[in-house]
């Protein structure tokens, strides 16, 4: 493939006399105010989406970007609240991305709102490539940037209303007048995938959006804020177990489902003096969540939970940028604050079936008959866990480029200080008795308490340079830097660690004890700290002519302190995230955009081969073996016609095909079981009007079976299936106010 | 004067008296831990434990206790350890201490009396900083020797 790249850039170079510009220029994107120059001056490949294309590939939400942007693979499942995000061979499913989210330059802190509609935009922009010198924390495999269509760029009404397979359907308005910038927006589906316990759809869902944006100044400040809420209510985990090589249908009897309040407001000012340009950010973020799980996915009793979050966050930013006497010379110097406490409330109900296989046959097995056995009688057994979490990261940071005749050079550091604590207050009551020997049961209040926390200290430096070339808008970059993601508090391992607490309890109050304990992993090892990237990246950039672009780059990544999963020491039955391996992600990605008359095409290829280096899950040894979860290619190629028909009603008819690829993917770290590359066909049909375009599209078109989720839970295997072919029939409406 | 000396041997004999009782002092039980090692016969074969924990508890009238045994096996092969506390245990002071003695005890574990390993020919002695008793649990016969903690 790379070679394919260089043969274009070859010839490319032989035609010479073309004008240098700036790549991927999109009409309505905006530059990050926090990089120190131009997207196209970066040396970091980019990845501009601008408002017509937003349309054009029916991007909606994070996950509709997967492939789009090379190497990027967002998995459609479980509930709005999974929002795991594979970047180059980097994620994880739980806890910290691996991807930044910035909403009008305001960092999105909680990862359970990254998935929200992304409505009313007027372009985005996605940095590949560890971006913590100046993106901080969580920004490991990059950095996207939304930014919403500002009120002094577009007057008038926009709307978008769509309704198609599964009722799935949703109504967008948005209004720009004045200062201010206004959309809302609602969403439907009944689902797509069956429950056949309930004999209801697993994944209806429903939703209303608002975004509010005013740009106003006071005196040489110039303001905007930023306000976005979203209330989302869903089912969700349709989940399918996976037994004899076969894939079932979803089928459990717990509630499952997710239901999220959001509220984010960020006020951005901007004031030029003589000597700089200051800009001083800052957000207040709420969240109030809930979300119910049947944690064993099976029509039996066993075990569920229902976790409930109201966390707020404060981020405050100031970056300077001197206005430097030498031209050559551009820098940015900025202080970041970020704040946040969690209350989460998880309790896990373990029901009869439950208490039985997972509770009592574990205590009874190791009791001789001859004793006796334990019997709980109670046919649910509520084990709450209550947990406060605070988080601060505090960081200064510098990042300067000098322009040496085509050279461009870039330095930057940066200091980031982030600690976090967390107060754990867990308990049940059990009402047991033990047969023969107790005449009546017994209540055993069983409690576990106490608070840990965890301090670090991240240096985050970058260099990179960048060749700037006579003609073609020809650039030739590399980079070598350095990205983290946050560590935290293992929150899942409780319900373990609990169960161990309440055995352990239970055995000394009977007075029966085994040669080993139960418990082996407390609160103290809940602790995982970052995870950290070094990246070594070349890249070359070309636009020899405003309807042509291609973007090539070759990456190393070297991944330290990785945050995996592990068995813990002992009986417990659970898994947690801990500092345990290294490994080693090598990939190439290749990304190009043609236009020329009525033609769009676009072309974007990732490749990856991400290795552990070094990983000892607990029970065996996994180095060598591929990094499960993360896809080894992602493909996406769009074509599309539109005839210009230039009647007073009809103005024009597009024709758009496209293919998305993801695969393979190897779902555990055995590497013993894999999904293979898929490819997933869509097509739209659109008519447009003078103010309005009427479109039909299919996504899946060929009803390809793909599976975009793997686990394993107490023993069984569980898949979630992709979504099948879908039908959209739409109508967006544009009456700009003249 | 006569009086005076009458009443002066009065009060000497009563002090003499109550100064007789002061050094003949009742013993009294004192609740106390100890650790030492068990020994369990079984098949003809004496199994050592060391490091076993007793807590000696009287009662409030001195005259029964309660003897706690924490982590013991009767069989080596027993997956599990047990408390066992064996109630009531006779009380006889003696030789700066006391005897103890029982005889067909239902000891109490897991939460209940626990009649297989009823208690029958319990002797032994609880004086100074040492404790020694040997009995049977069903068909075990069992000793402990230990000090106090």
């Amino acid at each position: 493939m790379f070679g394919f790249v260089l043969s274009v850039l070859t010839l490319l170079s032989l035609h010479g006399n073309v004008d240098t510009v700036s790549v991927i220029t999109t009409p309505g994107v905006v530059t990050a105010v926090r990089q120190t120059v131009e997207i196209g001056r970066i040396a970091s490949p980019a990845t501009t989406i601008g408002i017509g294309e937003i349309a054009e590939l029916h991007i909606t939400t994070q996950k509709t970007l997967s492939a789009i942007v090379p190497s990027l693979h967002i998995p459609d499942y479980g509930t709005g609240m999974t929002s795991t995000i594979y970047m180059r061979g980097m994620g994880s499913r739980m806890e910290n991305p691996v991807l930044g989210l910035y909403i009008d330059d305001i960092p999105i802190i909680d990862k359970n709102t990254y998935d929200i509609p992304m409505l009313g935009l007027s372009g985005m922009t996605l940095l590949r490539g560890p971006q913590g010198t100046v993106y901080g924390r969580n920004s490991m495999g990059g950095v996207l940037s939304l930014h919403t269509l500002s009120p002094s760029s577009f007057k008038g009404t926009k709307a978008l209303i769509e309704w198609g397979t599964a009722n799935t359907a949703s109504a967008t308005v948005s209004h720009y007048r004045g200062k201010d910038a206004l959309t809302i927006g609602f969403h439907h589906t009944d689902g797509f995938f069956d429950n056949v316990f309930t004999g209801k759809k697993a994944d209806p869902g429903n939703g209303v959006d608002l975004r509010w944006k005013r740009e106003f100044g006071s005196g040489e400040w110039n303001l905007t804020n930023t306000a976005v809420a979203s209330f989302s209510d869903e089912g969700g985990f349709a989940y399918g177990r996976f037994l004899d090589g076969e894939l079932q249908r979803v089928n459990y009897d717990g509630k499952a489902g997710y239901t999220r309040l959001s509220v984010m407001d960020g006020l951005k000012a901007g004031k030029s003096f003589d000597k700089a340009s200051l800009n001083l950010i800052g957000s207040v973020q709420l969240l109030a969540d809930r979300m119910r799980m049947d944690q064993d996915y099976s029509p039996e009793s066993i075990f569920s939970l229902e976790q409930s979050q109201r966390s707020a966050a404060l981020t405050f930013e100031a970056i300077l940028k001197p206005f430097h006497s030498d031209e050559r010379w551009h820098s940015t110097t900025g202080l970041f604050f970020m704040g946040k406490f969690n209350h989460m409330d998880a309790p896990v109900n373990f029901f009869r079936d439950g208490i039985e296989s997972l509770i009592l046959e574990n205590a009874n097995k190791n009791i001789p008959e001859s004793i006796g056995y334990i019997d709980f009688m109670m046919d649910t057994l509520p084990v709450s866990s209550v947990f406060g979490i605070w988080t601060g990261d505090l960081a200064l940071y510098h990042e300067s480029v000098l322009s040496l005749g085509r050279w461009d050079l870039t330095a930057g550091l940066r200091l980031d200080l982030e600690g976090g604590l967390m107060n754990y207050d867990c308990a049940s009551d059990i009402t047991y008795r033990f047969f023969p020997t107790m005449r009546s049961p017994k209540i055993l209040p069983c409690t576990y308490r106490g608070d840990e926390n965890h301090l670090g200290f991240e240096i985050l430096p970058k260099l990179s340079a960048m060749y700037n070339g006579p003609s073609h808008g020809l650039k030739l970059y590399g980079t070598v830097s350095k990205g983290y993601k946050a560590g935290g508090f293992n929150t899942q391992i409780f319900s373990d660690i609990m169960q161990s607490v309440m055995m352990n309890a239970l055995m000394d109050d009977l007075g029966v004890h085994f040669d080993e304990e139960f418990q082996s992993v407390g609160a103290g090892n809940t602790e995982y700290k970052p995870e950290e990237a070094w990246n070594f990246e070349a890249g070359i950039r070309i636009s020899p002519a405003e309807w042509f672009r291609l973007e090539a780059s070759l990456y190393n990544i070297l991944i330290r302190n990785q945050q995996l999963t592990v068995f813990p020491p002992g009986k417990s039955i659970g898994r947690m995230m801990t500092n345990a391996g290294r490994s080693r992600s090598t990939g190439a990605e290749v990304e190009t955009d043609l236009r020329k008359g009525g033609f769009h095409g676009m072309l974007s290829y990732g490749w990856n081969d991400a290795r552990f280096t070094s990983f000892h899950d607990g029970n065996a040894e996994y180095s060598g073996n591929k990094v499960p979860y993360v896809p080894s290619q992602t493909l996406f190629a769009m074509a599309e016609y539109s005839f210009a028909i230039g009647g007073k009603a009809l103005k024009e008819i597009s024709l758009q095909a496209s293919a998305n690829g993801t695969g393979e993917i190897y779902w555990n770290e055995a590497n013993t079981i894999k999904e293979p590359f898929h490819l997933l066909l869509g097509g739209m049909v659109s008519f447009s009007f003078p103010k309005a375009t009427v479109f039909l599209r299919g996504d899946n078109l060929t009803g390809e079976k793909y599976r975009t989720f793997y686990f394993k839970s107490i023993g069984n295997e569980f898949f979630q299936s992709g979504k099948p072919r879908r039908i959209t029939l739409g109508v967006s409406l544009n009456f700009p106010k003249r | 004067m006569k009086h005076l000396v009458k009443w002066a041997l009065l009060a000497f004999m009563i002090l003499l008296f109550s100064s007789c009782k002061k050094d003949e002092p009742a013993p009294v039980p004192v609740k106390a831990d100890y650790l030492g090692t068990v020994t369990v016969t079984f098949r003809g074969e004496d199994v050592d434990t060391d490091k076993i924990e007793v807590n000696f508890t009287p009662s409030a009238d001195g005259k029964t206790a309660d003897i706690l045994i924490k982590k013991i096996k009767f069989v080596p092969q027993m997956p599990v350890t047990l408390d066992i506390t064996i109630p009531g245990v006779t009380l006889t002071a003696k030789n700066n201490g006391f005897e103890l003695s029982g005889e067909g005890l239902v000891p109490l574990a897991m939460g209940g009396e626990f009649p297989q390993y009823t208690v029958s020919g319990l002797y032994g002695l609880v004086a100074g900083d040492k404790i020694s008793f040997l009995l049977k649990f069903g068909d075990y016969p069992t000793k402990y020797t230990g000090t106090k903690l």
